[in-house]
């Protein structure tokens, strides 16, 4: 059975929330997409998503939020052994030079989605994104190769190491 | 126990942690019994035989760790290494003679391995300088645009490819480059069915062509070396590329019939260009002497095995392979075939293989009789389980059972034991029949109905012609 891999969106504000999971609708099959209104709330998704043997892939993260911001929780999960490889995206309007190169340089940035963002573009960079994520993992890529778009589904392809049995 | 502790919680538990108790059981339970006509020994590798094939079957561990069990079980049980000849010398009473240790370690140097690594060599080096894509846009240029010549180009250039390299790594690159363009193409149109299909059956049959296409052959000629027959490359050529010409031609007809596409023309534009760098030519050049080599052992006299050696050597030399491609190659394939190579010694050696032969009364059968049963058999399993390892059950039972029909006469034994070796290369009804199927199915441009519906196709077109070729054209080539 293939492992099971997660997308999360932190934001303060539902609607927003409301919008990216209906973008990634496509996706849910494969990977579940879970929801947090602050950072709080998204370590303690993490910790379930982990309880239930649940990987993260791909975060997407506004940054002023209520409490703790995006970046320090994107920063703390790169400082995390086990949060290093999730894909860490920036989902935000308001964050300054020197918090966006705090995320650069200490949360190992990997995208960076300035809102409001055109149609479909949230789905594009799930799936580059994902498809980086397993490739990083070494992880068996064809249960998930059409969810991700011919161009990435290909790339991961090129890569794949599996004999002839 | 640590194995089911790593075993639970996954899926299809319950059966792998029924092979592993079977298995286990087997092995150890095997010393116990007696059956009539059966040495001591014997009843040790029938142990060993048992666990193995279950072993293989279920998957409780990985199939390259069963193999290397196997090898290490030979060694303790039967070598004369064995723990038990040494410490209850008496248990073998009927005088078995242990072969010497090495002879199973050795089976990791046997000359098919050897000509298997070269055959990986040779394909990482066309992988690295995209010698791969750039045939597959200069071979498929003649086929033009129609839409089923397409597919027919794209099912020959695949059949070639896989040939030389693995059917696996030639199904990834191939549909890499197919993926993106197909895509473009409206969703219900059935020509991306078709393309999706054309792929992995090139692949699956393209790798009967040659000895090194893939791992099956590489048992069917182990187990022949094992009788003091080596099969040259251009012997097995003339008796395969027929064989793979014809069926793949079939199954192109019969597909296009299935699926008929509705778009107008379609191109398949490869962005690549031959890479003329000194060691991409010196690549170039390598993989083509050594071809070139192979087919022509019957002018030189220099052996498969000992050509296949020239790459291994002059890539790493030249800086064509680095430490890096070395370390990539599918080592667990040849593990995979040096397990199921030491079996076949214990087989013999213990006087097994006779004694499970001489179980049924075979006589009735005859040769032909037997390469049909033996091919229904190996074609069955083979949907099931993993290609080599139905091969591998299947050789040092079939070997043993031709040998005495043979009379000594090299083609008679080649015949049958080349024919199971092909036959199980056409067994891919099923999704996970092979990884090129596996491949193909998750790009979603195929269902798995479609595979089924080729895998049916190509499996009787297999069949069918794997027997008519061996009863009446390969006897004309040997």
């Amino acid at each position: 059975m293939s492992q099971t891999i997660a997308i999360l969106c932190v934001d303060d504000e539902p609607d927003v929330l409301e919008v990216a999971v209906r973008e990634l609708a496509p996706l849910e099959d494969v990977f579940p997409v879970e929801t947090a209104a602050n950072a709080a709330e998204a370590r303690e998704c993490m910790e379930r998503l982990e309880r239930e043997r649940t990987a993260l892939g791909v975060i997407f993260c506004d940054h002023i939020m209520p409490g703790e911001t995006g970046v320090d929780l994107l920063v703390a999960m790169t400082n995390d052994e086990r949060r290093r490889q999730t894909r860490k995206i920036l989902l935000t309007g308001q964050a300054g030079l020197d918090a966006t190169v705090k995320a650069v340089n200490q949360a190992d940035l990997a995208h960076y989605i300035a809102k409001p963002w055109d149609k479909d573009e949230l789905l594009q960079v799930a799936r580059r994104q994902m498809g980086l994520y397993i490739a990083a993992c070494g992880l068996d890529p064809l249960p998930y190769l059409q969810y991700l778009g011919p161009e990435h589904a290909a790339t991961l392809l090129r890569d794949y190491r599996e004999a002839d049995r | 126990m640590l194995f089911a502790a790593m075993i639970s919680g996954s899926r299809g538990s319950a059966k792998k942690l029924a092979g592993l108790v079977l298995g286990l059981s087997a092995l150890l339970a095997m010393p116990f019994l007696s059956f009539g006509g059966l040495s001591f020994s014997g009843h040790v590798a029938l142990g060993i035989f048992v666990m193995a094939a279950v072993f293989w079957i279920t998957e409780p561990i990985p199939i390259y760790a069963t193999s290397m069990a196997v090898i290490l079980l030979q060694v303790l049980l039967l070598s004369d290494q064995s723990i038990i000849l040494e410490r209850l010398g008496p248990l073998h009473p009927e005088g078995y003679t242990a072969p010497p240790y090495v002879e199973f370690y050795s089976t990791l140097a046997n000359p098919i391995i050897i000509l298997f690594l070269g055959g990986f060599c040779l394909a990482a080096a066309a992988e690295k300088y995209r010698l791969d894509r750039n045939l597959t846009r200069v071979l498929l240029k003649p086929f033009g645009t129609r839409p089923r010549m397409v597919s027919l180009g794209v099912m020959v250039v695949t059949a070639v490819l896989s040939a030389f390299m693995s059917n696996t790594a030639t199904t990834a690159m191939m549909i890499t480059v197919a993926i993106p363009i197909v895509a473009t193409v409206s969703h219900d149109d059935p020509f991306r069915r078709l393309i999706g299909l054309s792929i992995p059956v090139g692949a699956n049959i393209g790798g009967i062509a040659t000895p090194i296409g893939t791992p099956p052959n590489a048992v069917a000629l182990a187990a022949l070396a094992r009788e003091g027959i080596t099969v040259p490359f251009s012997t097995w050529m003339l008796m395969a590329v027929p064989l793979v010409v014809v069926t793949l031609l079939l199954a192109w007809l019969g597909i296009c019939r299935m699926f008929k596409p509705r778009i107008d023309s379609f191109e398949i534009d490869i962005d690549s260009s031959f890479d003329r760098s000194p060691r991409a030519v010196a690549s170039y050049v390598v993989f083509g002497m050594t071809v070139v080599l192979w087919v022509t052992e019957k002018l030189h006299g220099i052996p498969t095995t000992v050509v296949a050696f020239i790459p291994i050597v002059l890539l790493p030399a030249i800086g064509v392979l680095e430490k890096r491609d070395i370390r990539g190659f599918s080592w667990e394939v040849l593990w995979l075939v040096a397990g199921g190579i030491s079996l076949g010694l214990s087989l013999q050696h213990t006087g097994l293989a006779v004694w499970m032969v001489s179980q049924i009364a075979w006589e009735g059968f005859g040769t032909t009789g037997l390469v049909v049963l033996f091919s229904l058999v190996g074609f069955l399993v083979a949907n099931l389980v993993s290609h080599t390892v139905s091969a591998t059950i299947l050789m040092p039972i079939a070997i043993s059972l031709v040998l005495p029909l043979a009379g000594g006469v090299a083609a008679a034994l080649i015949i049958p034991i080349a024919a199971i070796g092909v036959i199980v290369s056409y067994a891919n009804i099923l999704p996970i029949s092979t990884p090129p199927n596996a491949i193909a199915m998750s790009t979603g441009l195929i269902e798995t109905r479609d595979i089924a519906v080729s895998g049916i196709l190509v499996g009787v077109l297999g069949f069918v012609f794997t027997v008519l070729f061996a009863l009446v054209l390969w006897p004309l080539v040997l």
